[in-house]
């Protein structure tokens, strides 16, 4: 859990870069950068990325929650994710 | 009556100046706002030198500024061009080039990333949101800030006369040769449609539209214009809002929207990942889709969900803007296998030719002409292109008419609607955006290592279709998917993009020596 914690953010760009910017052929885009804007997530993205928030972090995440609050860049999904582990 | 689009605004705005005209990210503007800054953005315009006719591109996400920009260069005699603010910047540059572009509305980091490319065309760019600089000169471009406009008269627009069969606007759908095409529209082109769907489906200025559709979407021309017409309020949705199903829901609830239009995916998406019975979207009273085939197992539970609205299935290239439609009827949704896509459109006449060049009957396939004043006179810079698409109406035989031909099969059935069953060509739709296969592949072989490419469709309930490709390489290349589907986003817009592409020693051919795509698919749909 400890390491899970450190590292949440690697996973989490490393997730979004492999699945989801290759494919769009993007390659660069820094921690803070608008995820919604420079096009890495669409619709079917975001469904992909909770699956593997849930999976990998093994959260439960409520509908309510899947918005652009958390999900607007990597930064803020981290935040998100570790919000959510550090009530579990 | 009205015989510009620029002109709905002005009377709106005399009728009810502070009404609501349209509403994004916080902002809104009344019609004495949008109308006296569209005024504004005009004499910008004209006193940096455009003239009628002259092509002005809008390359800002969007925004309240886009539709005051819409209005600003049609007031000032121009033309629009709206372009995708996620296109690749060399995609960009080719369609400034393509239509020697005078001017660009653009915001400062975009204008930054387009500077590396050709854009010499480009005589001013106006600067919009970001931080503000003062006019400064750089190089032949010149910068001129967005609140410049304040400076400038609010009461009427710039004295440059245009007539109905003047362009308004320019869409740029995908091209079959490998690079996008301009779709020229007059302002009777959009007003014929704009005019049929305002009495068809009775918009009033208590109406609040949703603008689902990107602006170089023609999906948008009804969202923003018929809501103008009406005096009504259109409410952009910006992609903080699109891409999350639940504020979907919650934005057609808050701003209890009236009228929705989309392409049936976005209305898919709302069905399969929200609870559409835990939000109230009973404003809702008329839904409107095209773009693509809606499955119909999706669009009878959405029906059942939404009990009020009346739906309608619209259809149409953005060469004709929509020019059937059908309206859905709740009892017979059991026995359909397929939506109609319906019967013309007022002010519009459609007919399904056979391979014989005469009418096809009624049960016999044909491909769907268009005639009509909606027909857009072409494309732009591309005579060939045009003479292949928009011929002369042979049924017409006493004096000269251009009809369009729109490459997709149909069949009349017996109670007078058609069917659509199919394209003549390899054009596709993936979440409602259309794409010539062909383009992708260009796109592909103008890589170095590649040496055969070919895209395949394969059919999908939930986005109409998924884009699979088939890449050979020159001997010994070791070049990844990764590294072609980077290439391929320098080229092609994302949606574009082959999200798998599988690598082959070489590729199945057919008796004639072509590259086999039927079997390509069918093994594609058989994994």
């Amino acid at each position: 859990m400890e390491n899970q914690l450190d590292n949440t953010r690697d996973q989490i760009r490393t997730f979004v870069v492999e699945e989801l910017a290759r494919r769009k052929g993007i390659a660069e885009f820094t921690d803070e950068e608008s995820l919604t804007e420079n096009g890495v997530v669409d619709s079917l993205g975001t469904f992909r990325l909770v699956t593997f928030l849930e999976n990998q972090f093994n959260l439960r995440i409520a509908d309510e929650e899947i918005v652009h609050e958390n999900f607007r860049s990597i930064s803020e999904i981290d935040r998100f994710v570790n919000s959510k582990l550090k009530k579990n | 009556m009205a015989y510009l689009l620029n002109q709905l605004l002005t009377k709106s705005a005399a009728r009810m100046p502070e009404k609501n005209a349209v509403c994004a990210r916080g902002r809104s503007l009344s019609y004495r706002e949008l109308d006296e800054q569209s005024n504004q953005l005009a004499h910008l315009l004209r006193e940096h030198g455009l003239q009628n006719g002259e092509r002005v591109g809008l390359f800002i996400p969007k925004c309240v500024d886009s539709i005051v920009s819409m209005f600003g260069v049609m007031k000032a005699g121009g033309v629009y061009v709206p372009l995708d603010p996620q296109a690749p910047l060399d995609r960009v540059a080719y369609i400034v080039r393509n239509c020697d572009m005078k001017a660009l509305i653009c915001t400062p980091e975009q204008f930054k990333g387009l500077t590396a490319h050709d854009v010499g065309c480009v005589q001013f760019t106006i600067l919009n949101g970001g931080a503000q600089q003062t006019e400064e000169e750089n190089g032949s471009a010149r910068l001129i800030p967005w609140n410049t406009i304040k400076s400038f008269a609010t009461s009427h627009g710039p004295d440059c006369p245009r007539v109905t069969t003047d362009l308004a606007y320019m869409l740029y759908t995908s091209g079959s040769t490998g690079r996008p095409k301009g779709v020229m529209l007059t302002h009777q082109n959009a007003l014929t449609f704009v005019n049929w769907c305002a009495e068809s489906f009775q918009v009033r200025s208590e109406d609040r539209l949703s603008n689902h559709a990107p602006l170089h979407f023609d999906l948008s021309v009804f969202d923003v214009y018929n809501a103008i017409e009406a005096g009504a309020t259109v409410y952009l949705i910006t992609n903080e809002i699109l891409l999350f199903p639940k504020s979907l829901a919650k934005f057609i609830e808050e701003n209890k929207i009236t009228i929705w239009y989309s392409v049936p995916s976005a209305l898919v998406l709302l069905l399969l990942h929200v609870d559409l019975k835990g939000h109230d979207l009973s404003s809702l009273r008329v839904v409107l889709f095209a773009g693509e085939v809606f499955a119909m197992k999706y669009l009878r539970q959405l029906t059942e969900l939404l009990p009020r609205p009346d739906f309608y299935n619209l259809y149409g290239p953005t060469e004709t803007n929509v020019c059937t439609y059908y309206k859905v009827e709740r009892p017979r949704l059991a026995e359909l296998d397929r939506l109609p896509i319906g019967r013309a459109c007022g002010n519009t006449e459609v007919f399904a030719v056979d391979e014989e060049d005469e009418i096809a009957k009624p049960g016999e396939v044909g491909e769907l002409f268009v005639r009509g004043p909606g027909v857009t006179p072409g494309y732009w810079g591309d005579p060939e292109k045009t003479k292949k698409s928009v011929v002369p109406n042979r049924f017409q035989v006493h004096f000269e008419e251009k009809a369009y031909r729109t490459g997709d099969q149909v069949i009349l059935g017996a109670d007078g609607n058609y069917d659509f069953v199919g394209r003549r060509d390899s054009q596709v739709k993936s979440r409602g955006y259309r794409i010539e296969l062909g383009e992708i592949e260009s796109a592909l072989l103008s890589h170095a290592a590649v040496e055969e490419a070919a895209a395949v469709a394969i059919p999908d309930e939930e986005i109409g279709a998924r884009i699979r490709v088939f890449v050979s390489t020159h001997n010994g290349n070791s070049v990844t998917p990764a590294d072609l589907q980077k290439y391929c986003a320098t080229r092609i817009p994302k949606y574009m993009v082959p999200e798998q592409i599988e690598m082959r020693d070489t590729l199945p051919k057919t008796s004639t020596g072509k590259v086999d795509r039927v079997l390509l698919a069918s093994s594609e749909a058989s994994c």
